[in-house]
């Protein structure tokens, strides 16, 4: 089956014109023809009554006289023959141009006719046989009805003949012929005619489709703004317009989130670059004592580990991304993994005053990764230290469910409204008031927790409470 | 000369704090987008180097205030951001220069010196004054055939009267263009390494070149 649309419908078009055309055909055609026999035989039956009303018979004697001035069988032309038989198949009587030839005797009583399709010298005929009581010259002038009316008194029962009469159907085969021939002809040419239609109509009808295909080549994928659709879209089609143009509409915010996350990248390696570069060129200008070059190098081995994190971050995030990342489930119990986690930041926590109050109930064990949960936590927490207040406070709880574990992380001295609570997953976010620490923080951390968790099955959200209470909900699936 | 840098990523605040210094410059140095432009409309700094994602206020908005308050500060943007759009957008603002990260600290000098020579309508990088001759680019002066010693301070202070050769130049000018902010106060400060330079470039026998113009502050060159 071809997949061009355009001849698939022209194709249907046609087939479907030639069954239309083939039975509309035939039944004209055997209409027609029933038609024409039928006027053919009342013609003929008329003509063999009329003859039969004609016939008298005298004593043993056959009368002709009157069939002999019927013109049907006296002229040629009308290739009309009779042949009258009597009872025991005895010819009384027959055309002059029969000849020697015999018609068949039709097999009928006297009341009924019988017609017979024949052919006789090659030639088609149709005849009609009837049996008939011929009119007696002696007899009651009512036998003048045709024989077939009247009932015939049984001693007559011996004057019983046989009538056959045919004619040469030729002129009605003719007819017919030119009939098929006209229609067949008018057939041809309305498929042909079709054809033209039909192509001329799908042309048209599929036009809407080439130009959506001229508007879809035009998009350009460095150039996603623009929308297919124009006022003229068939409703037909307005469904898969809108589809495309929803999913130009993913496209292009993917495209975008990708352009921005790239510069993004750009823009955080940027950064810690120009600080080792102008570190280094600043310290090479002159010769320094050793404890120079040595703060130079440390600050640069800073920046280094940084970058490293982020870089270590970065492809994390987009091995996730390609989830090429596989989980191995353990018996974890978050009381102690928050404390482990918690590990790295006791001395700048300590330092800045800042309390920390792990609730998690020692009994709650669940089943997860437990390295990719330590990134999590590791990140909630740093987090958490960064941002809380001096002398603030930052707390963990936990809650078992029927099939989950909801850890939550709360810090004191949020300055985030709840528009920017929403955005503190994205990449390279950093509560704008809040980015002292240039450099330092890339403000991956959630985000990549965000895509971990949604990794492993769970969800993540924050909120900011009216107290200046950040708070990190973690829903993990738990068996 | 006096430079303000707004730049809030701290590795790089610290060597261009150092390189700069070490340039003969005296430099404030700000973090915080705020506190930049709240120097930048209370001091009269030679060149501004600015830094355009800062917290607390963009940089950019920081260069249009400044512009909106009148401010002639060359500034130089300096900034991670690169596309054409950026640069276009920062110089349009009333930028003077730009400068993407990562950037070769020499043209950072280059670019400086050229904004400070486009500040006092200098094209050529070498001021002639008589027999003395300022190099501003390697920072060398010479009088007649000799090259003359001069501190770093010293030539901070030479340099800055090259500049303005020929017209007088307040205590309060020198205070400001040549002393770092944050360095203790004291107008007598100005007149003391006025005495050491006087001893160094001055020579018997030939012309006087640092004039004193009493109420009014020094002038280098011929008094009009």
């Amino acid at each position: 089956m071809t997949h061009s649309l355009r001849i698939r419908l022209i194709l249907a078009i046609i087939a479907g014109m030639v069954l239309l055309l083939t039975v509309f055909s035939l039944t004209v055609y055997m209409l027609i023809r029933r038609a024409l026999v039928n006027q053919f035989d009342e013609a003929l039956l008329s003509t063999a009554r009329i003859l039969a009303a004609s016939v008298e018979i005298d004593v043993n004697t056959i009368d002709l006289e009157d069939v002999q001035n019927m013109p049907e069988f006296n002229e040629p032309q009308h290739q009309t023959y009779y042949q009258i038989r009597e009872q025991d198949g005895t010819v009384v009587a027959q055309s002059p141009f029969l000849g020697t030839e015999n018609l068949p005797l039709l097999k009928t009583s006297l009341n009924n006719v019988v017609f017979k399709t024949l052919t006789r010298r090659d030639r088609p005929e149709r005849a009609v046989g009837l049996k008939f009581l011929p009119r007696s010259e002696i007899g009651t002038e009512n036998s003048s009805q045709p024989a077939a009316t009247e009932k015939p008194p049984k001693t007559d029962k011996d004057k019983i003949l046989s009538l056959t009469v045919a004619r040469s159907t030729g002129d009605l085969y003719n007819q017919l012929g030119l009939l098929r021939w006209l229609l067949f002809t008018a057939s041809v040419v309305v498929i042909a005619l079709s054809v033209l239609i039909a192509a001329f109509i799908v042309q048209r009808g599929l036009r809407p489709l080439r130009s959506i295909a001229a508007e879809i080549a035009a998009i350009r994928e460095d150039d996603l703004a623009n929308r297919i659709g124009t006022a003229s879209i068939p409703t037909e089609i307005m469904p898969i317009k809108n589809r495309l143009n929803d999913l130009l509409s993913r496209l292009e915010g993917a495209f975008n989130r990708e352009r921005r996350f790239t510069a993004d990248v750009a823009h955080e390696l940027r950064n810690p670059l120009a600080g080792i570069r102008s570190t280094i060129e600043v310290n090479l200008t002159r010769t320094r004592d050793a404890a120079e070059y040595r703060s130079a190098l440390s600050e640069c081995l800073e920046i280094v580990e940084n970058m490293q994190t982020m870089v270590n971050n970065l492809l994390l995030l987009a091995r996730l991304d390609a989830k090429q990342i596989s989980f191995q489930d353990e018996q974890v119990r978050p009381a102690e993994i928050v404390n482990s986690c918690w590990q790295p930041f006791a001395e700048k926590a300590t330092k800045r005053k800042i309390s920390f109050d792990n609730r998690i109930d020692h009994q709650i064990t669940f089943e997860t990764d437990r390295q990719y949960l330590s990134i999590i936590l590791s990140n909630v927490l740093e987090n958490a230290v960064e941002y809380a207040d001096e002398g603030g406070q930052i707390r963990t709880s936990a809650r078992r469910k029927q099939d989950s574990v909801q850890i939550e992380i709360s810090n004191t001295g949020c300055q985030l409204t709840t528009e920017q609570t929403a955005q503190v997953f994205d990449c390279f976010w950093r509560g704008d008031s809040s980015r002292k620490d240039a450099g330092v923080h890339c403000g991956l951390g959630l985000a990549l927790v965000d895509r971990i968790i949604k990794a492993l099955g769970g969800s993540i959200t924050a909120e900011v409470e009216n107290t200046g209470t950040f708070k990190i909900h973690l829903n993990m699936p738990a068996k | 000369m006096r430079l303000l840098v707004i730049e809030d990523y701290r590795p790089l605040q610290q060597s261009l704090k150092k390189g700069l210094h070490e340039a003969g410059f005296a430099v404030d140095f700000t973090g915080d987008g705020e506190e930049g432009l709240w120097y930048a409309l209370n001091n009269d700094y030679d060149v501004i180097i600015l830094d355009l994602m800062l917290p607390g206020i963009d940089g950019l908005k920081i260069l249009k205030e400044l512009r909106a308050k009148g401010r002639q500060s060359h500034v130089l943007i300096l900034t991670a951001k690169d596309t054409l759009q950026d640069r276009i957008t920062g110089l349009d603002q009333g930028a003077d220069d730009y400068l993407v990260k990562p950037f070769e600290f020499k043209e950072l000098l280059a670019r400086v010196r050229a904004l400070l020579r486009r500040s006092y309508r200098r094209k050529n990088p070498q001021i002639k004054i008589r027999d003395l001759r300022v190099d501003l680019t390697a920072q060398r002066v010479w009088r007649g055939r000799k090259e003359l010693d001069l501190t770093p301070r010293e030539y901070a202070l030479l340099e800055y009267l090259a500049m303005r050769a020929g017209e007088p130049v307040s205590r309060m000018d020198i205070w400001e263009h040549v002393y770092e902010f944050k360095s203790a106060a004291s107008s007598n400060v100005v007149d003391v390494y006025i005495g050491y330079l006087r001893k160094k470039i001055e020579r018997s026998g030939k012309p006087l070149l640092i004039h004193t113009l009493r109420g009014r502050g020094y002038l280098l060159g011929w008094q009009r």
